[in-house]
């Protein structure tokens, strides 16, 4: 089964209206089980709205969006994924832990389980000691853990991700790309990513989505095809070349196929 | 500790200015172009500190009680109508930011008119409200309505504000766990319009004190600290010290009020105090 198919969708804003605006047209994209899409382009191609119609946030004007073989509603309502935004919008007033809880809280768990739970996803990003803190007492590259081990503690098998490291200084970025690719290899959890990055989408992907803006389309999808994803593979001459591949794509270059 | 020191220091600062402007004002105040900017500071206007805390032992009328037993009676009473004024005004208050929240044609419809209801003066007001008293309702009910109609105000337009306040991530993270209008409005909105409600409350607080005092003088209630007031103020040329003493009364059932306002926000904001002690 595939994670996600989006077939044929077209998203206008303000249909209608003066300021109408085609965000998206004719987008087709399908993520298989355990693949890591990342979604990469210039601001304002739409890729973040293509992830809120992953999310069922909004609805497509033209076409369907499938999630875990269901239509996204459906999928939404029965917490098929987790999701993570550039900002990691923890609830100041709970802790550490009570904001892991809140989805685990949503689906009315039982109150021991949610706490094992939520235990476990803190460990799972690095955070089990800082469990009775309050957001506003860790730095934003622990706030983002949070949110991520958020996300994760329904264990959705889908994972979106919308610029979740923006925010964040390299050496935290490079860090914590690292931490979410074994937590993804470790759960097996399918992802959608949301990038600005090329490096940063090239190292984590098993497929790179280029877009390109008004109105915002995909004009090509690389596959990437790494040995390893460690710090050597930073460094590998094939993460460079698929880095330039995405680079060319970006610019419009027709891509050489890169394999 | 310090804040004790402080609060005694306030009080040291109000008696010396007082009783030094006596000392040095002109006993039939200071007249500037046919205007009197300056009070007179003679005994009758402003009667010496100690003469009003002399008073407050003796007794109210010859062989009475004690007038500061009177006065506590007096605030006990006042409290009371306060208390149920600022209940339900804070309640409707709620209710209307909930609906202006959820609704935003009756944020649009309502809000003008809820700005409106605090221009309407209380004194037109009042005798149709104390209308309602001995029929619909026990004639205190009818202050505490008053009190009521001005403690909403701050807590409708605060607390809407509270509830908008929520960024659009957070209600969009809401959306994604399928959460509906009253899960959202529990576990994200109400929370995150906390430190919006305080502050109105604590206004809500002092406008429910107000409008008991003045809702008592102008429906005619007694029993009050607001009745209290007129009848001393009546006296006033041959007691001057007895109409201070209801005045020191109602100031410290404001007081009183707001200090109990701000006891509410103890439990509810403990992350705050929490972030406040790590960043020191």
């Amino acid at each position: 089964m595939t994670a996600v198919v989006v077939d044929n969708v077209t998203k206008v804003f303000n249909q209608g209206r003066s300021d109408e605006v085609t965000a998206l047209s004719d987008v087709e994209l399908t993520v298989g089980d355990g693949e890591f899409v990342s979604l990469i382009g210039p601001s304002g191609c739409g890729k973040s709205t293509l992830l809120r119609l992953i999310a069922d946030l909004i609805q497509p004007t033209t076409g369907s969006v499938t999630v875990a073989g269901k239509s996204a509603d459906r999928a939404r309502r029965d917490q098929d994924y987790g999701i993570a935004f550039q900002q990691a919008g923890l609830f100041e007033w709970r802790t550490v832990l009570r904001n892991v809880e809140l989805p685990l809280e949503l689906r009315g768990l039982k109150k021991s389980e949610r706490k094992a739970k939520a235990e476990e996803m803190l460990a799972l990003v690095g955070l089990a000691d800082f469990a009775g803190h309050y957001p506003a007492q860790l730095s934003g590259g622990m706030q983002q853990r949070v949110a991520i081990a958020r996300a994760l503690a329904v264990q959705p098998p889908l994972l979106l991700m919308d610029e979740p490291f923006g925010a964040l200084d390299e050496m935290t970025r490079e860090r914590l790309q690292t931490e979410l690719l074994g937590i993804c290899a470790k759960t097996g959890t399918s992802t959608v990513f949301v990038t600005h990055s090329i490096s940063e989408a090239v190292f984590l992907s098993t497929k790179v989505v280029v877009m390109s803006a008004r109105p915002g389309r995909i004009t090509a999808a690389i596959d990437v095809d790494l040995p390893a994803r460690d710090e050597a593979a930073r460094q590998s001459e094939k993460y460079f070349e698929h880095v330039t591949a995405v680079r060319q794509a970006l610019r419009g270059v027709p891509a050489k196929s890169a394999t | 500790m310090r804040r004790v020191l402080y609060v005694l220091l306030g009080v040291a600062i109000f008696a010396a200015l007082w009783e030094g402007y006596k000392l040095v004002g002109s006993p039939d105040g200071t007249v500037l172009f046919g205007v009197r900017f300056l009070p007179r500071a003679d005994d009758l206007s402003m009667p010496h500190l100690w003469t009003v805390l002399q008073r407050l032992g003796r007794p109210e009328l010859t062989g009475g009680q004690p007038v500061w037993i009177v006065i506590l009676h007096a605030c006990a009473f006042t409290f009371g109508i306060t208390a149920a004024g600022f209940v339900a005004g804070a309640l409707v208050g709620l209710v209307l930011a909930v609906l202006m929240q959820q609704f935003r044609i009756v944020e649009r419809g309502l809000l003008p008119y809820v700005i409106l209801s605090q221009t309407v003066p209380l004194v037109a007001l009042a005798p149709l409200i104390s209308g309602w008293g001995g029929t619909i309702m026990p004639p205190w009910a009818t202050v505490s309505v008053i009190a009521a109609y001005l403690a909403f105000f701050p807590v409708a337009v605060g607390m809407l504000r509270g509830l908008q306040s929520p960024t659009a991530s957070g209600v969009e993270l809401m959306r994604s766990y399928a959460a509906g209008w009253w899960r959202t409005l529990v576990k994200l909105r109400f929370p995150a319009s906390l430190p919006y409600l305080f502050p109105a409350l604590r206004l809500a607080g002092a406008a429910a004190v107000v409008g008991a005092v003045v809702g008592e003088i102008s429906t005619g209630t007694r029993g009050g600290i607001g009745r209290l007031i007129i009848e001393y103020s009546r006296e006033a040329t041959s007691d001057p010290a007895k109409v201070y003493t209801a005045m020191l009364g109602a100031a410290l059932l404001g007081l009183f009020v707001a200090g109990a306002v701000s006891l509410l926000e103890v439990p509810l904001m403990r992350h705050r105090r929490h972030v406040e002690v790590v960043t020191l």
